[in-house]
């Protein structure tokens, strides 16, 4: 197909795949057909469609869904074409295959409005729709929210935008017009809160906790990223909690920009030792010092497929980050 | 008030775990090198356990703490199933590790473990919890909590508890002066007995498919159900612990433990919330519904059996009777099939087959749940169309659930043929799952006692199974009387032909 697609076109080719894949199967133990989900990709022609179908793939035994890849070409014609295909696996052990299945739309920008109304009849009926948007390119055109509409959640990742702040703020705005939304940035920093939090189960260092009266982050690149501000803002939501009102020092730990967190501090006003630190070691550990311990847990950089899953676990809304995108834009902007 | 957390995520965050200091009696074992420090240092990996989570080890054998460390640091790079080993991650866990040696009957221990813990305690900050775990043999388990009633440690500045593993007692009278000595030193509430089935996913995984769906609750009663049959098969035989295995017997070192709390959690109703002692409560409800059996029914419902040599896959496989260390004359049951029934207004008259063997064909643990006919057939018997409906719950190997249903086949006529529906859980949740230890630790450490067995459960399971065990030790059987390799006695298959039913063969 080339120029336009159809919707009924290809809910038939997918009819047709499926009637071939059961043939390959006849005499063995069949095949299984798995959707917990619609799950879009807007990708950019430029991205590499090899890691995006991996990442896909990754994620199908877990989150089994009908993807539907979109990738952008900058031209000008309103041109959509699409092709039909099987994510299957087979089981360790098992003779039966399971396949989900995987649409790949090529559009031009110049189409993308006419793109939500091939993408809304290739939905699962009574599933959830999700979104993710690999280029802030993408969701900045001005026709990109006819697209978004249709999901119920939108997935994006403001370490990709160029301005931290302006991504926090712009986020914040679209969350507080009402659309669900999910960052991979604030996803990267789960096993960082987690550690944190964890060192609070302790009631000895939870009574130390008040005793807070400085946070200082320092961050690889030399402008603040979003994760820095993220951590600082559900740093201080937290002590608020408790009546604190803490300071706290973004810092530059180096020129690389990567803009990954690389330690997290928390001071007594006094000048004293830190109460917790961590620290990022060799790049994929944490290394923790509280209360005179020191031990180390694993904090490697978590693949896209880990971030997704991690999202994918949680069906609603999530209320901790979106009080923390919310006061991380007026941080960042103060 | 006390100072809460403000850093919880619980939409993201693993569940909350308190520091804790857990004490392992037995600490030179078998258990504690194949299953517990693997696990543990797993939930460590995982960032489950709180930072000053410590560990002392404790058995007779002199060892110095670095010695114990270097030990279980074999032990855990030996045993460490699906997980990778980072040496990191097992030096910090390690520093948490401890170890003093002693004799469990020496009552010199106790106040020296006393001391002991104090000294761990300022130095990991565990706040004054410990859970002891008896690791060690049945016969041990009083003495221990003796010892520690008299060092006071049952009591302290944090919470204590116990973990006990199976068997609670060899019978009623046993199980209630084991449950009298733990009581003596720690509330019901603070022992933990454990049933490594109740901790696989698949079991759990029972509560969240008829509690957490509309559709089958309603079907899950005698007047859909035809019967149900749970299965723990095992290929090998008895592995070298023949002189143990011969004093047990499969009635009581399966049926009487797991499978029964397997029957529990499948035939329980609905528990009002998900609470611990609300789950429990309709578990034990349930084991207190099966209908106590008379001799004269043991006779008829319940089937011993002992395996006899083979010849399997071109290799000679010895009869329980010429396994090392069992007695040449010694009437074991290594097989063992009952028909229980629950006297309560959901399961009257339907019948649960239970059924427990070593050196069966395969190692597999199912439930199988079979739903009566159609009540008209209107295809004929050519169609096919009288194959039952069947739900299969897998526990092991392969965790997973099956729906057996008549579809029709593609072309022409009304020809009907049986198809699955198959959810396999570790397929299509990609991650590892934990495994039963890990979960039921990590429950223990946080206090959530739904996967543990309460002593009335006990009391209980041994009311229904001492009644067939006192018949079975007053008869002769004429063992052994199935090959090894096959499914059981034939006695078994006319247990069930007698009401028109047949074993399933995973």
């Amino acid at each position: 197909m080339a120029g336009t697609i159809s919707p009924d076109q290809i809910l038939h080719e997918m009819a047709d795949l499926w009637v071939s894949l059961g043939k390959q199967g006849e005499g063995e133990a069949g095949v299984l057909r798995a959707c917990s989900m619609t799950f879009v990709v807007a990708a950019e022609e430029s991205d590499d469609p090899q890691a995006i179908g991996e990442t896909l793939a990754a994620l199908m035994p877990e989150h089994p869904s009908r993807a539907i890849l979109i990738r952008f070409q900058a031209e000008d014609q309103r041109e959509l074409s699409a092709r039909v295909f099987a994510q299957c696996w087979k089981p360790f052990s098992q003779r039966q295959q399971i396949c989900c299945e995987q649409i790949e739309i090529t559009a031009s920008e110049a189409s993308l409005p006419d793109l939500a109304a091939v993408v809304l009849p290739l939905a699962v009926p009574d599933l959830p729709v999700i979104l993710w948007c690999r280029s802030p390119r993408l969701y900045h055109l001005q026709t990109f929210p006819q697209l978004s509409a249709i999901a119920q959640k939108l997935v994006l990742d403001s370490e990709a935008f160029g301005d931290p702040g302006a991504a926090l703020k712009e986020m914040s705005a679209a969350l507080a017009s009402g659309r669900a939304l999910a960052d991979l940035t604030w996803i990267r920093l789960t096993r960082w809160r987690e550690l944190i939090s964890q060192i609070f189960e302790n009631r000895s260092q939870l009574a130390d906790l008040p005793r807070v009266a400085r946070i200082r982050i320092s961050h690889c690149g030399g402008v603040a990223p979003a994760a820095a501000w993220y951590m600082a803002a559900w740093l201080i939501g937290g002590l608020q909690q408790i009546g604190s009102r803490p300071q706290f020092n973004l810092e530059s730990a180096g020129d690389e920009a990567s803009g990954e967190l690389q330690s997290v501090d928390l001071l007594p006003q006094d000048g004293a030792d830190a109460i917790v630190s961590i620290r990022l070691v060799e790049g994929h550990a944490a290394e923790v010092r509280v209360g005179g311990l020191v031990h180390r847990a694993l904090l490697p950089r978590l693949t896209d497929c880990a971030l997704l899953r991690e999202e994918f676990s949680i069906a609603g809304r999530d209320p901790i980050f979106e009080r923390t995108l919310a006061a991380a834009a007026k941080l960042a902007v103060s | 008030m006390s100072l809460e957390n403000p850093f919880q995520d619980p939409l993201r965050f693993e569940r909350r775990v308190p520091e804790c200091l857990m004490v392992i009696f037995g600490a030179n074992g078998d258990l504690t090198k194949r299953k517990l420090l693997p696990a543990l240092y797993r939930l460590a990996y995982e960032r489950r356990l709180s930072a000053g989570c410590a560990v002392l080890g404790i058995s007779r054998t002199p060892m110095s703490d670095d010695q114990f460390r270097g030990k279980m640091c074999e032990s855990v790079r030996e045993f460490l199933e699906d997980s990778p080993f980072d040496q990191d991650v097992w030096a910090a866990f390690a520093q948490g590790l401890f170890y003093m040696a002693g004799d469990i009957k020496d009552a010199a221990l106790y106040p020296a473990l006393a001391a002991r813990l104090q000294e761990i305690e300022q130095a990991r900050h565990t706040g004054g919890n410990v859970l002891f775990y008896l690791s060690t043999q049945p016969s041990q388990y009083i003495p221990i909590a003796q010892g520690l009633g008299s060092a006071k440690l049952g009591k302290g500045e944090g919470w204590r508890r116990i973990v006990v593993e199976k068997p609670f007692g060899h019978d009623l009278s046993s199980a209630q002066e084991l449950s009298d000595e733990l009581h003596n030193v720690f509330r019901e509430s603070e022992v933990y007995r454990i049933d490594h089935y109740l901790g696989k996913e698949t079991v759990q995984n029972i509560l969240a498919f008829r509690f957490g769906n509309g559709i089958f609750e309603p079907l899950w009663n005698r007047r859909y159900v035809n019967h149900v049959q749970i299965t723990a098969a095992e290929s090998i035989g008895v592995e070298g612990r023949g002189a143990y295995y011969q004093e047990a017997g499969s009635l009581r070192d399966m049926i009487q433990n797991h499978l029964l709390q397997v029957m529990a959690t499948i035939a329980m109703e609905p528990s009002a919330t998900f609470r611990p002692n609300s789950v429990r409560d309709e578990r034990s409800k349930l084991l207190r519904s099966i209908r106590v059996m008379k001799p004269d029914e043991v006779l008829e419902d319940s089937v011993a059996g002992q395996y006899g040599p083979a010849r399997i896959g071109g290799e000679d496989v010895p009869g329980f009777h010429q396994e090392p260390g069992v007695k040449p004359d010694a009437q074991t049951d290594t097989y063992a099939a009952i028909t229980f029934f629950v006297d309560n207004w959901r399961w009257a008259g339907v019948p649960f087959y239970l059924r427990s063997g070593k050196r069966l064909p395969k190692r597999v643990t199912e439930i199988a749940i079979q739903f009566n006919a159609a009540p008209l057939a209107i295809f004929n018997d050519e169609g096919g169309g009288t194959a039952p409906n069947l739900l299969i719950l897998r526990i092991q190997p392969e965790e997973g659930i099956s729906l057996k249903f008549l579809s029709k086949r593609p072309g022409a006529g009304m020809k009907l043929r049986p198809v699955s529906m198959d959810f396999n859980y570790g397929s299509s949740f990609g991650e590892r799952s934990p495994t039963a230890d890990e979960i039921l630790l990590l429950d223990a450490i946080i206090g959530d006692a739904t996967l543990y067995t309460r002593q009335d459960m006990v009391e209980a399971s041994w009311a229904v199974v001492d009644a067939i065990q006192h018949v079975w030790d007053q008869t002769k059987f004429d063992f052994p009387n199935y090959a090894a390799g096959t499914w059981g006695p034939a006695a078994a298959d006319e247990m069930l032909a007698r009401r028109g039913h047949a074993w399933r063969k995973p």
